[in-house]
């Protein structure tokens, strides 16, 4: 009824109420944006010297030197990209049917593995990445791409697991029942039936994988060993010496971030995109 | 106890749509219990809330005993709302829920206690205080629900389909138990239903809506018998309707002439309408007509037929004993009993004039 | 037509045609699921833990060390310099953990009722989930440091004249800085858990608040907070023990002394003298003890959670 479907809302709103509500949200706003808005200004900037507000000369080097092909950033930039899409196939080849196990079935020592899942996800890279580093070092992995994909498989990979034992919680397995009744083998009844079911969860699982080993910091920084150059040691080797350089940095740096949202926008009705942990990235 | 008046009571969500309750203009006496009738999106509900102080009306007034509301908050208005799903909240017991009210008003949690344990008694679950609400069935989690609305001691109480979440047995339980507390406490009460049936069991009066405005407002047995309009009578179900003209006590219809004393409207064009269980089949003398039995039911306590007047087809109920004496596709004699007759103004949509039963029964919503 | 056989019998599904019995099949089949996942959190995770604690208790066979001590971690606890990182890193955790929480409800409250714009407004409150933690944290240096904008703003307001009289909000030795940058990215973190929450479960709850005496603070107090609080608390949990072992924040952002945990645990590692790693090895220990606590904390929670 019109009641039901139309939201309780209480009776008296003020006009200061309204304001204040306003204010909030402009103030949120601000202190979120905020950050931002320098690292913008910056990469436009040719000469911003204390205390101009805003710089008195703009310049398009900054852009030009991140995009010239025969600097580093473009092919560092392809690196991280590199690993992060490796790292994200591995997360989704490993991750989606540990996340079936978890999800479809009760079995003695679930909450063990769960917890063995979860560890990496809560205990920091930091606490762990040093004796890897030990472990790397003698199995010759240490200073190599695949010794940094491996890394960064330790905080995706659980990370994945999660979002799809989420989504195979709520799957109904005789939907894969009927179609093997109706004639279906078994490698099309994952292709027709259980794929396009978990499909929207897999893309966003992704996504958020991707964005995790694209921000990956001190992992990449003690396993690759200066060998293996990523998007963010290059913004932070900048921070100091080319604010311009590193702001240009900073905003390719987000640009995937952008993007992820915009296309999980698409897949996610909204709210529960953080559930599962993404303040961890 | 208090007196509850509407009046001009409109509530519009957006400035586009049609207001969702239109100009309303009831008088809720004081110490009843009153019923808010309607179909799923009648405004019954948004109604209540506008009562409750839980949304605020666009236009028009709210008085409890003379005096405006409106601009009062909810928790100084002494009109409890108890929703639909109950919402006991989940992480208190039983005795904090009923006992909420009472904290919020900065009673002593010894008297919080011996209150919660009074009401506990009124609703007849003595000794539940700890449980939690996960724990209790749907009916115990109503009867919680009103005891955490009563012990503030309302002036008005307020019921969003009380008994349209519980099963059928318990369903008698909670309407007598309502009852029986209305009465013995005699709180003004309004409830919201889409069940006819329920609200004329439990109501003193009813006030009907459709698409938020108000049709009719009258005791339980006036919609059946004194329907304002065909639809309302269609929304209380069960009737034959045949169009017609009327004129000083009789209906002219394509079936024939009948004598109609009971009439909403003198003359022009108009419907007759008259219950299945009012037609009488065989017999003759007055009023009747000759009809072929179409299709008959038998329903153990009784027997549903179908028959053709002409063009026209009607629904007639009868004892069951009929069966016996009656076969498809016989000519019977179809009496109208002029007392049980009336005479509705012409249908608003204006459809044709085919006789239309069993069609009101609104989905449940 | 009718006189057909029954169904050719290999077109029947194979599924129930199980040799093995059921209950068997069934935990080879989740054995064979999870494997992968937990064979490479065991090698790389729990592998990566264990050499960590055998070095920080000086075990090192290849160059002839195959005693245990404690030598580490006395050295570490004795020093001031490591109590003081501790201190300063688990109020980076605690402070960063507890103002996010309390804006994050706020937040949440703001952006719960429909209004013109909410859609922007709600997109770029949860870009921050996705921008990297490191472009927070050059953002805030260049807005915070002593000639960053905040700085340039206060003096062209007159209220500062030069770099030097902007307090220190970045390297400074109450991680300031770092702490904004914290709660910066970890408000929409709690916020797009707290309105999942809020809007999952109406407003109805507190119209029966209200309906029953309750003013608009009571309500939210006994109400609306109570009803938020678990997934508050377990999305706290996952923010402290982050906050408490993250690396490039304060690397970038804080003082010169104390460092926090994190940074100092990385320096001693690396360091040209190879005899401080058992006690970099030992404060990797000390932040994974601290999370391991929150997990535990986490699945105490979350299973309370489950069940209410």
């Amino acid at each position: 009824m019109a009641g039901a479907a139309a939201k309780t809302t209480l009776v008296h709103r003020p006009a200061w109420r309204v304001t204040g509500r306003w204010v909030g949200i402009t103030g949120l706003l601000a202190f979120l944006i905020a950050p931002i808005v320098p690292l913008f200004i910056w990469s436009i900037s040719f000469r911003w010297f204390y205390p101009a507000i805003l710089p008195t000369e703009y310049s398009a080097r900054a852009w030009t030197e991140v995009i010239n092909p025969n600097n580093d950033v473009v092919g560092v930039a392809w690196n991280t990209a590199l690993i992060a899409l490796v790292v994200t196939a591995f997360s989704i080849l490993l991750g989606v049917p540990a996340g079936r196990a978890l999800g479809l079935y009760e079995f003695r020592g679930k909450r063990l593995v769960e917890w063995l899942i979860l560890a990496p996800i809560i205990v920091p890279g930091l606490a762990v990445v040093l004796g890897i580093h030990v472990l790397f070092i003698r199995a010759g992995l240490s200073n190599s791409l695949p010794g940094v994909i491996l890394v960064h498989l330790v905080p995706t990979l659980p990370y994945m697991t999660l979002v799809m034992s989420g989504v195979f919680a709520n799957y109904d397995t005789d939907f894969e029942l009927q179609a093997r009744s109706l004639g279906a083998g078994r490698l099309a009844t994952q292709w027709y039936v259980t794929l396009p079911a978990i499909f929207p969860g897999v893309v966003v699982g992704a996504m958020f994988a991707f964005i995790i080993s694209w921000s990956q910091y001190v992992l990449t920084l003690l396993i690759g060993g200066g060998q293996v150059q990523t998007l963010p040691l290059l913004l932070f080797s900048f921070v100091r010496s080319d604010p311009a350089i590193a702001g240009a940095l900073s905003v390719v740096f987000i640009l995937p971030a952008v993007l992820v949202l915009l296309l999980s926008s698409r897949y996610l009705s909204g709210d529960s995109a953080a559930v599962g942990g993404i303040g961890n990235i | 106890m208090t007196q509850v008046k509407l009046s001009g009571l409109t509530k519009r969500f957006d400035e586009k749509s049609e207001p969702a309750v239109d100009r309303l203009d009831i008088e809720i006496e004081s110490g009843k219990l009153t019923a808010l009738l309607g179909p799923s999106g009648c405004g019954k509900t948004t109604t209540m809330k506008m009562i409750a102080g839980l949304l605020r009306p666009t236009d028009g007034d709210i008085l409890f005993d003379g005096s405006s509301i409106v601009g009062i908050a909810p928790e100084d208005r002494g009109a409890v709302m108890v929703f639909q799903n109950y919402l006991l909240f989940p992480y208190m017991s039983v005795a904090d829920n009923i006992g909420f009210g009472l904290k919020m008003r900065g009673v002593s949690r010894s008297e919080i206690r011996t209150r919660v344990r009074d009401m506990l008694d009124l609703v007849q679950m003595p000794g539940f205080e700890e449980r939690r609400p996960k724990q209790l069935s749907g009916g115990q989690q109503q009867r919680i629900a009103l005891a955490r609305a009563l012990i503030v001691q309302p002036n008005v109480l307020l019921l969003d389909e009380p008994l349209s979440n519980l099963d059928a047995h318990l369903r008698d339980e909670m309407r007598e138990l309502i009852s029986g507390i209305q009465t013995e406490l005699g709180i003004t009460t309004v409830f919201v239903t889409h069940d006819q049936e329920e609200a004329v069991v439990l109501a003193d009066k009813i006030a009907l809506l459709f698409e938020g405005r108000l049709q009719q407002f009258d005791v339980p047995d006036a919609f059946y018998e004194t329907p304002g309009t065909v639809d309302i009578a269609k929304f209380f179900g069960g009737t034959n309707f045949i169009p017609g003209r009327c004129e000083d006590g009789r209906i002219t219809t394509a079936i024939g002439r009948f004598r109609a004393p009971h009439t909403a409207v003198d003359r022009g064009e108009a419907v007759l309408s008259i219950r299945p269980e009012a037609v009488e089949l065989g017999g003759g003398g007055g009023n009747s007509v000759r009809g072929r039995i179409r299709s008959h039911v038998y329903v153990g306590r009784y027997a549903r037929f179908r028959v053709m007047i002409g063009e026209v087809e009607i629904e007639v109920i009868t004892d069951p004993g009929q069966v016996k004496k009656l076969s498809d596709g016989d000519e019977v004699s179809v009496r109208f009993d002029p007392d049980k007759i009336w005479i509705l103004g012409p249908a608003a949509d204006g459809k044709d004039g085919r006789a239309d039963s069993d069609s009101a029964r609104q989905p449940a919503g | 037509m009718n006189e057909k056989a029954p169904a050719n019998p290999s077109r029947l599904p194979s599924l129930p045609r199980m040799r093995l019995s059921e209950k068997g099949a069934r935990r080879m089949t989740i054995g064979v699921l999870l494997a992968p996942v937990i064979v490479v959190i065991l090698l790389l995770f729990m592998g990566g833990l264990i050499t960590g604690f055998l070095r920080s208790l000086g075990y090192f066979p290849l160059i002839g060390l195959n005693d245990f001590n404690f030598d580490a971690y006395l050295s570490i606890f004795t020093d001031n310099g490591f109590i003081r990182s501790f201190v300063l890193t688990f109020h980076i955790a605690f402070t960063s953990t507890v103002i996010a929480s309390i804006l994050a409800i706020a937040s949440a409250m703001l952006l719960r009722p429909a209004f013109r714009g909410k859609r922007f407004v709600q997109f770029i409150f949860s870009l921050n989930l996705t921008i990297p933690h490191l472009v927070g944290a050059v953002g805030v240096l260049y807005l915070f440091s002593g000639s960053g904008l905040v700085s340039r703003l206060a003096t062209g307001a007159g209220l500062i004249d030069a770099p030097a009289e902007f307090p220190a909000l970045v390297f400074d030795p109450w991680a300031i800085g770092i702490i904004i940058q914290y709660v910066w990215k970890e408000i929409p973190f709690i916020g797009v858990i707290v309105l999942a929450i809020l809007l999952s479960v109406g407003e109805d709850y507190e119209s029966v608040a209200r309906s029953l005496g309750a003013n608009r603070w009571q309500a939210f107090r006994h109400v609306t907070l109570p009803l938020v609080m678990p997934g508050v608390v377990s999305a706290s949990v996952i923010v402290f023990a982050f906050t408490f072992g993250a690396f490039e924040i304060p690397w970038l952002l804080g003082a010169t002394f104390p460092k926090a945990l994190p940074v100092l645990a990385f320096e001693s590692y690396t360091d040209v003298d190879l005899a401080a790693r058992p006690q970099a090895m030992a404060m990797a220990m000390v932040i994974a003890f601290m999370s391991s606590l929150m997990i535990l904390a986490y699945m105490k929670l979350s299973r309370r959670y489950i069940r209410s």
